[in-house]
């Protein structure tokens, strides 16, 4: 800025100087043209001549000395700055690049991760404000974890306290059907009632459990390749006699080439078994149910389709959610536990496959299950366990 | 004559399961927990029972450990679990222990009846 003003003032005194100059001339020349003293005037022509030569050589040098002057200011200021703000980037990169790594670590689950509060002092507030978080989140998960291990515990404990009196009752009842020939026929009728309430109840607390070990993502299936048709044929003969005992008709249509699907066949049953059961208890007598099975892209698709009454739009919405049963008015025996469908769901999706329903009041319903072939992802092959000595378990 | 070793806590279910066994005609011999279990099979004598029927959750020690125990010692009497879960996860019934079925509660008499046959006879042939 200086050797700008400065250059401009020495610019006003050159043209001055300048102007001086040719009047000097000038009045040489005059004198020059009128005779007087020519000698003289010729000399003065001359000296101001070299001068103005001598001036324009002077603001010549002062203009290149006052660019390169200004010059070099500017690209010392823009150095300058330059520099000054590498500086405070790299005293900013360390700790900010610090707090990213920590904050990812932390997203990724790691409750230790912190950060060394330094630098510039709006970052260094950034890292302790990071660092108290980072702490309370800890705090909040390892109090999660001791709820979630209770929980655990409580449905293990809960579950087993159950079992062992179900068992007496249970095994007990059957021992005297063991003796009915002794009993009187009411006696019979009352030892039955007491074993149906007992298969109840297990049916109860084996779906609470389930959904229990859902909730606690312990619920686990061991897949392994299945031949469906066999398992659905089976699970039809065993719907048979109750479906018969209503006058209802249950026909298969299964794909003769179903291939092996990886699943746990136990799991399956028990889809196969609630869809049916549900057919079968809100249809009428003389309904008809359809189980049909076949190959669509990488999976099997599995329908259960009846002629009953259908599901309301309403119900349907939560049809797959707990304890939500449908009409009684329409069932014959309800010995649901309105979790059937939530467990099927459950089980259906640890499969990696899914579950739908698509109805019409007065026309009827049909569940789709969808199950990928290649079984749920990112299954290890799992040996199979030691086989369950039940009636289910006997293949 | 076939004798078959029940091991749980609950004197009720091994009065169920005792009740039951005889009448089917076998052997019974109970054990309240694990440590009983351990106690009364000797590894060197061939007078341990033909089969053992473990509960697997027990105070003072479980089935699955007295069963670890008695492998490790070489016994190979063959072994039923009752576990507490519909499906057991490796807790309930380790693949290592040589297990050769498992139980849940209530207990499906006939098909641990046809099973208990099935092992014994294994055993006798």
């Amino acid at each position: 800025m200086i050797g700008v003003g400065r250059l401009i003032v020495q610019r006003q005194d050159y043209e001055n100087a300048i102007e001086r100059s040719y009047q000097r001339e000038m009045a040489a020349r005059v004198q020059l043209a009128e005779g007087t003293n020519p000698a003289r005037a010729r000399a003065t022509i001359r000296r101001e001549e070299a001068n103005r030569a001598h001036l324009r050589d002077s603001i010549s040098g002062d203009t290149r000395d006052t660019v390169i002057l200004v010059g070099a200011g500017l690209i010392a200021g823009l150095l300058g700055a330059l520099l000054l703000f590498v500086g405070l980037v790299t005293a900013m990169r360390r700790p900010l690049e610090a707090l990213v790594a920590a904050a990812g670590r932390l997203a990724g689950g790691d409750r230790s991760a912190r950060v060394e509060v330094g630098g510039v002092s709006e970052v260094a507030t950034l890292g302790k404000a990071f660092n108290e978080m980072a702490a309370e989140l800890e705090l909040e998960a390892s109090e999660r974890d001791r709820l979630d291990r209770m929980k655990d515990e409580f449905v293990l404990t809960a579950s087993h306290e159950l079992r062992s009196p179900l068992t007496s009752v249970q095994g007990f009842a059957e021992l005297l059907m063991m003796d009915r020939d002794s009993l009187t026929p009411r006696q019979v009728e009352t030892v039955e009632i007491i074993l149906d309430n007992c298969r109840h109840l297990v049916r109860l607390l084996n779906d609470l459990l389930d959904l229990a070990r859902s909730d606690a993502g312990r619920l686990s299936i061991r897949p392994q390749p299945t031949r469906l048709g066999p398992l659905m044929e089976d699970v039809v003969r065993t719907m048979r006699a109750q479906t018969e005992a209503s006058h209802q008709s249950l026909n298969e249509r299964i794909d003769p080439d179903l291939p092996l699907v990886n699943v746990e066949a136990d799991r399956i049953r028990q889809i196969l078994l609630n869809l049916i059961t549900n057919a079968h208890e809100y249809s009428p007598e003389g309904a008809s149910i359809q189980l049909g099975a076949r190959v669509a892209d990488n999976a099997v698709v599995i329908s259960v389709t009846d002629n009953g009454p259908g599901i309301p739009a309403a119900q349907l919405e939560h049809i797959f959610e707990r304890f939500v049963r449908g009409d009684a008015g329409l069932t014959q025996r309800v010995g649901g536990t309105g979790l059937g469908l939530a467990i099927s769901k459950s089980l259906v999706e640890l499969h990696g496959g899914t579950i739908s329903v698509v109805s019409e009041v007065g026309r009827g319903s049909t569940f789709t299950v969808v199950l990928p072939i290649a079984g749920p992802a990112a299954v290890e092959a799992t040996p199979p366990g030691p086989p369950a000595i039940s009636e289910a378990g006997r293949r | 004559m076939t004798t078959v070793l029940i091991a749980d806590d609950s004197e009720t279910i091994l009065l169920l399961m005792r009740t039951r066994l005889e009448l089917a005609g076998y052997e019974v011999e109970t054990a309240a927990d694990g440590q009983e279990v351990v106690d009364r099979i000797d590894p060197g004598s061939d007078q341990s029972p033909d089969l053992l029927l473990l509960d697997a959750m027990m105070p003072r020690k479980s089935g699955i450990d007295a069963l670890r125990e008695l492998r490790a010692a070489g016994v190979k009497t063959p072994a039923l679990i009752v576990s507490a879960h519909q499906t057991p996860d490796d807790a309930d019934a380790p693949a290592d222990l040589e297990i050769s079925g498992y139980l849940t509660k209530p207990i499906d008499f006939d098909a641990l009846l046809a099973a208990i046959a099935e092992l014994t006879a294994k055993k006798a042939a």
